[in-house]
């Protein structure tokens, strides 16, 4: 697939892709105020690395961004099994932001959330910010957003091979 | 009388569940001698068990208590009963395997799978809650499906298996369907239930009187009865829900023993024991129970008869004990279909009386067979010889099962003979019929309790190899249950002041009662000398008498194994035909059966349910063209108008495309379209989710598209014709549930979020999508990320299988 691609292509995904990506962790973090979530940032984030694939085949991002070289014998890309960990780590992350609620009292899957106004030890107003939310819900979200990514970029990427 | 602690019920049912899980470490390290460490798992539960004794009444642990949900527990007679047969046939049963099973395949599954089974067998007796009853009741199909298999190799086994699982598990889900009609009308008596006793005294079998009348005015009292008859009846192998039974013998014979004759089987009935309070009025003599004495009787004796017959007929040991095993469960039944007291008498006696002496007689039956090397009745004889003391074990309890005095079978049956001679003498008529039954069928069970019994005595037939003495692990065990047939058929009040007093009391009768010797020569004693003195005549004549009920069954539909074996056919080969029309291996095949499925389905559903359209106005209001009163979701704006029409297109343009490419774009114009009237509908969550996901669907088509096949559907009128429906079909479906489900005004719960207390200040997020997905339900998006991540791992596994070339 590398080479039925056209320079312009290429040129424009090497631009476009961390331009996705910094979109969805900002879509990620802002939203639970503002239009986002893991959900939309999760199939966000997919759809970047899914550019990769097409315009740059899939070993790209195996040997030229994470220096790994493929084994033969491999017949599904090793980097399934990172993907792999990616959605587990989610279910847990979700999971565990939930028990936390169950350990402090609530119950299960209760949210709550803080507003940091100022740093430790200071009176003074966060710079820029003013104040921060701290929601628990956040915790919960990237959970969300790990399973989507790992989950959807696995299908991806073993259907890719094929 | 004290209460019951619920941490000994708990310890009771979770420990043989605990120590099955332990089996396989255990095997590790004692071997083979693993039996003696369930024999003590069981011995523990055995004290556990006898530690309530005394105890009665209701203890439970509550799980949900908003929806009354709760693991209940119930000690009574009946279920202290049950509880003994289990746990103390368990402790002999598993000593015994110890010897038996030397040098057997796959013993970890074994101990394990009946540990499982003394757990269920024992939640079983206990629960108090039909769901947990269900449930039990259901784990001692499956351990005893896993038994019956025990031997993996044979197809005889995994046949037996199957029958028995198909047969006991069908049964459950009649009782099931049972089950709910009782819950549903316990909603009439007082608040819906679940629990047949609850310690505040609103359990359904503790409104009996309340509960019935409620059946019968809702009309539900025969149907309920018969679907619990039938869960009855196929656990406990009545007629003509048998043939499981004889079939079931295929597992190895301390199984047979504990499983198929002391306890599985008598979870049926346990059952009829246990709801015997509901259906039968308090006071009710004879056949005044209705319904339930016609059906219980009848069954009952039928099932008596018929089985002891065909155990004449039998041409192995373990055949002639099975058939027998039902033949008395048919005796047990019938007893608890009398109402009064001698019906309540008859059951919870016999209960007690049949564990006793069919579990020694298939230990006996286990040591004949290990030991002689053959189970073939043709091929035994003179066993007295070599086997001494098991021949002396069997000669007590095969005259107990004859119901010949001074053993204990003598007593149950003569209570029968006296219910049914009552029964006969009140109603009169063709009811004289039941006395004359119950004395026909017990000949046949005295005629092959004395076949039994003869295999110890007589000429030893010279193909009879060398028999050797069984090791002592296999032979106390059964001396112990023929000790308990003797000592009982001495002195009956003794088991009955123990146990099977409560058991009665439990099951319909009144405190408890006692029994002697009889003293005048009553109609059941002359029924009792009739039977014997028939059958010492009728024994004379045993062979002509098993073949010709041999010739009789070689007819076919006169057996029940026809019906099975032929249903069981046509059901596998209606599987063969619809599996490649349904999954003939092309996904749209797959695609058209989901949607169709879905679609009729939900058709269906909607015209059950009666609904009606909402008029037109709603609807145009709903979808924003016309506005009826109130705030308005927004109106028909000439941007709105122009995208939809450039859905429409697009569309059009999708059906219409020439190459796969052409389609697809095609197909992603109106997804974006569709993200655009979000944006129009001040839906902006939702239009970047459907923007994001149509980009990714966009670019997994780019990926696949060579790997299409060229051309879909051909130029085959038919298959456009039946596409061309089906996607109408569809449409129309999903058309009229946008319609419905929006009529049903959904501002009012969006109402609710839209309140700054409920998002901003509860849950701190100014977006209420988000704020949904993540806090208030954010159990169902937990589900719902579960389901993404199992969808990733179906993949990788399709996928690894079709590398490994599993696929066909």
């Amino acid at each position: 697939m590398n080479d039925d691609t056209t320079v312009i292509a290429r040129t424009v995904t090497r631009i476009v892709v961390p331009i996705i990506l910094v979109t969805a962790i900002a879509l990620l973090l802002r939203g639970h105020n503002l239009p986002g979530g893991g959900f939309i940032a999760g199939v966000l984030t997919t759809t970047a690395v899914g550019l990769m694939y097409v315009i740059f085949g899939l070993d790209y991002l195996e040997e030229e961004i994470l220096h790994r070289r493929p084994t033969v014998d491999d017949i599904r890309p090793p980097i399934a099994a990172d993907y792999r960990a990616m959605y587990a780590l989610g279910l847990t992350t979700a999971l565990v932001s939930g028990l936390v609620a169950v350990a402090v009292g609530a119950q299960f899957l209760d949210q709550g959330f803080i507003y940091v106004k100022s740093l430790p030890g200071s009176k003074a107003p966060l710079p820029l910010y003013d104040k921060i939310e701290v929601a628990s819900a956040l915790a919960f979200d990237v959970g969300v957003y790990f399973v989507v990514v790992g989950a959807l970029l696995t299908i991806l990427g073993v259907v890719g091979a094929e | 009388m004290t209460e019951p602690s619920i941490a000994v019920l708990l310890a009771l049912v979770g420990l043989p569940f605990l120590g099955a899980a332990l089996v396989p470490a255990v095997y590790r390290v004692l071997g083979e001698r693993t039996a003696y460490f369930a024999a003590s798992v069981a011995a523990i539960c055995l004290a556990l068990v006898a530690s309530l004794h005394g105890t009665h009444g209701t203890a439970g642990v509550e799980w949900v208590p908003s929806l009354g949900v709760a693991l209940r527990f119930h000690v009574d007679g009946l279920s202290l009963l049950i509880g003994y047969l289990a746990t103390g046939i368990g402790v002999l049963i598993l000593t015994y395997s110890g010897g038996y099973m030397h040098g057997e395949p796959s013993q970890p599954k074994y101990y394990a799978a009946l540990l499982a089974f003394l757990g269920s067998m024992l939640g079983v007796a206990f629960v108090a809650d039909l769901i947990a009853l269900f449930v039990f009741w259901e784990l001692t199909s499956v351990s005893s499906f896993v038994l019956i298999g025990h031997y993996r190799d044979d197809p005889a086994s995994q046949y037996a298996a199957r029958k028995a699982m198909l047969i006991t598990v069908a049964g459950g889900l009649f009782m099931l369907v049972g089950f709910v009609l009782l819950v549903a009308v316990s909603g009439d008596v007082g608040p819906a239930t679940f629990a047949l006793f609850t310690a505040d005294g609103t359990g359904m079998l503790q409104n009996a009187a309340a509960m019935r009348d409620a059946l019968s005015g809702a009309g539900l009292l025969v149907p309920v009865l018969l679907l619990l008859g039938l869960g009855a009846a196929t656990k406990s192998a009545q007629v003509p829900f048998h043939v499981w039974l004889p079939n079931a013998m295929e597992a190895p014979t301390p199984v047979s023993a504990f499983l198929h004759s002391a306890t599985m089987v008598k979870a049926g009935v346990y059952l009829v024991g246990r709801f015997r309070p509901l259906f039968v009025p308090k006071g009710a003599v004879d056949l005044g129970a209705g319904p339930w004495s016609e059906l219980f009787v009848a069954l009952g004796l039928a099932t008596m008869t018929i089985m002891a017959i065909l155990a004449v007929a039998a041409s192995d040991i373990k055949e002639l004990l099975a058939y027998s095993t039902a033949s008395h469960l048919g005796l047990i039944v019938a007893g608890f279909g009398f109402a009064g007291k001698l019906g309540a008498e008859t059951g919870a006696f016999h209960i007690f009386n049949h564990a006793a002496f069919k579990a020694a007689l298939f230990l006996v039956a286990g040591i004949v067979a290990h030991e002689a090397g053959t189970r073939r009745i043709d091929e035994l004889g003179g066993l007295a010889e070599d086997l001494p003391v098991t021949a002396a074990v069997a000669v007590v309890a095969s005259l107990g099962m004859a119901g010949v005095p001074p053993m204990n079978g003598f007593f149950s049956k003569e209570l029968l003979f006296d219910a049914a001679y009552h029964a006969a003498e009140h109603e009169g008529g063709v009811t004289w019929l039941l006395p004359a039954v119950a004395v026909f069928g017990s000949v046949f069970t005295f005629l092959y309790s004395i076949r039994f019994l003869m295999l110890f005595f007589g000429d030893k037939p010279d193909t009879l190899g060398e028999v050797h003495r069984p090791p002592l692990a296999m032979v106390a065990p059964p001396v112990l249950l023929g000790a308990i047939v003797v000592v009982v058929g001495l002195v009956p009040n003794l088991a009955i002041d123990a146990i099977v007093g409560d058991a009665y009391a439990a099951s319909g009768g009144k405190a408890s009662f006692s029994l002697g010797y009889p003293t005048s020569l009553k109609p059941p004693v002359l029924m009792s000398i009739a039977t014997i003195a028939l059958g010492v005549v009728a024994y004379q004549f045993y062979g002509p008498i098993r073949d010709g009920i041999r010739r009789l069954l070689a007819v076919d539909p006169l057996s029940a194994n026809t019906y099975y074996d032929g249903g069981v056919e046509g059901l596998t080969a209606l599987g063969r035909r619809t599996v490649p029309v349904v999954q003939s291996g092309l996904v749209r095949t797959y695609a058209a059966w989901v949607v169709g499925a879905f679609a009729a389905l939900t058709l269906a559903a909607y015209a059950a349910a009666g609904v009606s359209l909402p008029g037109v106005e709603t609807v145009a209001y709903d979808l924003g063209v016309a506005t009826v009163s109130g705030p308005t979701l927004g109106s028909v704006t000439p941007a709105v108008a122009v995208i939809l029409a450039l859905a429409c297109v697009a569309v059009v343009a999708v059906s219409r495309a020439p190459s796969h490419i052409a389609g697809v774009l095609a197909l992603s114009i109106v997804g974006f379209v569709v993200a655009i009237f979000y944006i129009l509908g001040s839906a902006p969550d939702l239009a970047l989710t459907q923007l994001v996901v149509e980009t990714l669907l966009l670019l997994v088509f780019l990926l696949v598209l060579d790997k299409l096949p060229e051309f879909y559907g051909g130029d085959d009128r038919g298959v456009i014709a039946r596409d061309a429906v089906l996607s109408g079909v569809v449409g129309v479906t999903v058309f009229l549930s946008v319609v419905l489900a929006t009529a049903a005004d959904p501002p009012k719960i969006a109402a609710y979020f839209t309140q700054e207390a409920t998002t901003v200040d509860e849950a701190g997020g100014h977006n209420i999508v988000n704020v949904v997905l993540v806090d208030y339900r954010a159990l169902d998006t937990l589900g719902e990320i579960s389901v993404v991540a199992m969808a990733a791992i179906s993949v990788v596994t399709l996928i690894a299988m079709r590398q490994r070339g599993e696929s066909s």
